[in-house]
C-alpha cells in the first residue's frame, strides 16, 4: 500500500491556478523527487501535503488518512514533518533547544527529550554544535538543524523543500549521504529540489511539474529524457539538437 | 526540583543570601512609608511576572493586563462588601473570572501578530475601565463608577486580609513573588516553556513540529490572567480603596510592559529588576511632581525605554548579569576554588 497519496490537487489562489490536478504516489520506504522550474507550483502543492493552506480540490491519503485540509500540526502528529525552503529556525535558541522543541512532539519529559535530541544531532553530526546559538550558524548547519527539528519529531514521511538551495556544490555532496542515511532508517522522503545532479542521485522516482501541472513521472533517467521535461527546463530548440 | 538544585552552587549561595536579605528586610526598614515602597516594587515585580507568561515567553506583546488585575480586585472588593466573604476567598473567585476573561478574549485575539495583539489588548483594557465607570451598581453589587470602593475597615484579621502593621503585606506579597517565580521557572523548562517560546518565535515553523501554537498561548493567557487577579486582590487590600483610574487604567498597562521591556521579558528576573529600578522613579516624581505633572514617570520610562532598547535591546538584565559576575562570582569563586566545589564543602 502506498504512504502517501495524492489525487488531483489543484489550488486556486484567486483566478491564479498554483497546482493544477496533480496526483501522485509515494511508497513507504522511497525517496520522491519533485522538480521543476521556478514558480512550477512545487511549493504549494508541499504547502498543500503539509497543511500551510487547504487545497481547492482533490484528495491527499496519507497513511489511509484523509490528510487534505488539517492543520499544519494535526498532520506533524500524524507522522508527517516538512522543513522549510527559507529556513526558521528559533534564533534565539541553541541548537539544542531547538532540537528539543521537535522532540516534544513524542514525550512530556524534559530529560527524555533532551536525550531524544541529542541523539538526532549525533546521527547528523551537529552534536558538537549543540550549545551554539542557532543564528549564529552557518546556512549548511542550518539547514542540518532544520532535518534535526525535524527528525527529532520522529516522522514517517519526511518532506523536503529545497534542502539543498543555496549551499554550494562541495556541500551539498556533503549534504546527500544525509539524506540517504535518513532514509535508510525507515523514513520516507518526498523531496522538492532544484538542483538535478542531487535530486537525479537520490531519487527512485521523480515527478516533474510545470505551470502547476504534472508533465512527467517516473525513474530520473526516463524523465531527463522526457520531450516535455525538456522544453520545460530548456526551450523548444534543444529538443532536436538533443538527438 | 533537582534542576533548581542543580544549579551552580555560587549562584545558589547568592541567591539564598539575597532571600534571607529580603526576609529580614523589615527588621532593618522600620518607617511604614519605606516599607510601603518596598511593598508597592514587589508588587509590580508580581505583576510583570505574571505579564511575563504572555508578553515574555509567547511572543506578544500584551497592553491591556490592568483589565486583569482590576477584574481581581473588584471581584474581591465587591464580594467583601456584600455578602461579607473573606478576601482571600474573593481572590480565588477574581483569579478564575480573571483567567476566564482572558482566554474569552485570547480566543481572538493570540491569533493576531505584532501590533495587533497589542491594539487589541489595549481596546480590551479601556474597554473594562469605561465599563466599570459607568456601572453604579449591578443587582445587589455595589461598584460606584468613577469614584471607586472604599473597603469597610475592621480591625487586624487575617480573615479579612486587613492588617495595622505593613508587615504581614510585605511578607504576603513577597511570598506571592517568589512563588510567581518558581512557577516561570518551572514552566520555562517544561513542554510547556519550550512551546511558546517556539510559537513566539517562529510560529509556523512550530505548526509545522506539532505545536497548536494558539492553544499554548491560551493556557499561558490563564495562567497569566489568574495570577494578576490575585495580585489585583491583594493590592485592593492594600490600598483599601480601589477606583477605576487607579487599576483599571493604560497607565496601569504601560507601567508593566515598560518594567517588563526595560527589565528583560522572557527572563525570570527581568521584572524583579525592572521594577527594582522603575518603581522608585514613580515614587518619586510622584510625591515631587504629582501635582504638577501627573504621568511624569511614564514620558521618564518612556526614555529610560528608548536607551535601553538601543544599548539593550533584550533589557538590562544581561548587562547586570555579566556585572554581577564580575564582582561577586568571580570572586567567591577565587575564594572557593574555580569551580566551586569548595564552598560546598564548607557549607558541609
Amino acid at each position: 500500500m502506498s504512504l502517501l497519496e495524492i489525487t488531483r490537487v489543484t489550488k486556486k489562489f484567486s483566478g491564479l491556478i498554483a497546482v493544477n490536478e496533480v496526483s501522485m504516489n509515494v511508497e513507504s520506504g522511497q525517496i520522491v523527487g519533485v522538480i521543476g522550474p521556478n514558480g512550477a507550483g512545487k511549493t504549494t502543492l508541499f504547502n498543500c501535503i503539509a497543511g500551510a493552506f487547504p487545497p481547492t480540490s482533490g484528495s491527499i491519503v496519507f497513511d489511509g488518512k484523509e490528510i487534505a485540509g488539517k492543520k499544519p500540526y494535526e498532520i506533524c502528529r500524524l507522522g508527517v514533518t516538512r522543513t522549510f525552503q527559507v529556513v526558521k529556525p528559533f534564533a534565539s535558541k541553541t541548537v539544542l533547544y531547538n532540537t528539543m522543541v521537535g522532540a516534544f512532539a513524542h514525550t512530556k519529559h524534559l530529560h527524555e527529550a533532551e536525550r531524544k535530541a541529542l541523539e538526532v544531532l549525533e546521527f547528523l553530526e551537529l552534536g558538537h554544535k549543540k550549545d551554539v546559538v542557532s543564528k549564529s550558524l552557518t546556512l549548511p548547519e542550518r539547514k542540518k538543524l532544520e532535518l534535526a527539528r525535524a527528525l527529532a519529531t520522529e516522522p514517517k514521511l519526511l518532506l523536503l523543500d529545497e534542502v539543498m538551495a543555496g549551499l554550494r556544490p562541495t556541500e551539498v555532496t556533503d549534504m546527500l549521504p544525509i539524506i540517504r542515511k535518513i532514509n535508510e532508517t525507515g523514513v520516507t522522503i518526498v523531496i522538492v529540489e532544484h538542483i538535478m545532479q542531487a535530486i537525479m542521485s537520490l531519487s527512485e522516482k521523480i515527478y516533474v511539474v510545470n505551470f502547476g501541472k504534472k508533465i512527467a513521472e517516473g525513474d530520473p533517467h526516463d524523465v531527463v529524457a522526457d520531450v516535455d521535461v525538456i522544453k520545460a527546463y530548456l526551450g523548444d530548440e534543444y529538443v532536436t539538437t538533443q538527438h | 526540583m533537582k534542576q533548581l538544585l542543580n544549579q551552580n552552587p555560587k549562584i545558589l549561595l547568592i541567591s539564598a543570601l539575597l532571600l534571607g536579605a529580603l526576609f529580614i528586610l523589615p527588621l532593618v526598614v522600620t518607617s511604614p512609608a519605606l516599607m510601603q515602597i518596598f511593598i508597592l516594587i514587589i508588587l509590580y515585580a508580581y505583576f510583570t511576572s505574571t505579564w511575563n507568561f504572555v508578553g515574555g515567553f509567547a511572543g506578544v506583546l500584551p497592553l491591556g493586563h490592568s483589565a486583569f488585575i482590576g477584574i481581581g480586585a473588584y471581584t474581591s472588593t465587591v464580594l467583601f462588601q456584600t455578602f461579607g466573604i473573606s478576601p482571600w476567598l474573593g481572590m480565588i473567585v477574581g483569579g478564575l473570572l480573571a483567567a476566564m476573561m482572558g482566554v474569552v478574549i485570547g480566543l481572538p485575539t493570540l491569533k493576531l501578530r505584532g501590533a495587533y495583539f497589542a491594539l487589541a489588548t489595549i481596546a480590551v483594557g479601556e474597554g473594562v475601565r469605561v465599563l466599570v465607570e459607568n456601572v453604579k451598581q449591578v443587582g445587589p453589587l455595589m461598584i460606584n463608577g468613577p469614584s471607586g470602593i472604599s473597603i469597610k475597615l475592621t480591625e487586624n484579621s487575617f480573615s479579612a486580609f486587613q492588617f495595622d502593621s505593613k508587615l504581614p503585606y510585605y511578607y504576603i506579597i513577597l511570598a506571592m513573588l517568589l512563588i510567581v517565580l518558581l512557577l516561570t521557572y518551572f514552566m520555562m523548562n517544561s513542554k510547556i516553556g519550550y512551546y511558546l517560546a517556539a510559537g513566539g518565535e517562529e510560529p509556523e515553523a512550530a505548526e509545522a513540529l506539532g505545536i497548536k501554537v494558539s492553544r499554548y498561548r491560551l493556557i499561558a493567557m490563564a495562567i497569566s490572567c489568574f495570577l494578576a487577579g490575585l495580585g489585583g486582590t491583594f493590592y485592593a487590600q492594600l490600598m483599601l480603596y480601589i477606583y477605576p483610574k487607579s487599576i483599571l487604567g493604560l497607565d496601569l498597562s504601560f507601567e508593566i510592559a515598560f518594567i517588563a521591556l526595560i527589565g528583560g521579558r522572557g527572563t525570570i528576573l527581568g521584572p524583579v529588576l525592572g521594577a527594582l529600578l522603575l518603581r522608585p522613579v514613580s515614587e518619586l516624581t510622584r510625591i515631587y511632581f504629582g501635582s504638577m505633572l501627573p504621568g511624569l514617570h511614564l514620558v521618564i520610562f518612556g526614555l529610560i525605554l528608548i536607551v535601553v532598547m538601543r544599548y539593550y535591546p533584550k533589557g538590562l538584565v544581561e548587562p547586570v548579569k555579566i556585572l554581577l559576575n564580575k564582582l561577586f562570582i568571580n570572586r567567591l569563586g577565587k575564594q572557593g576554588g574555580p569551580d566551586g566545589t569548595d564552598s560546598a564543602e564548607k557549607a558541609d
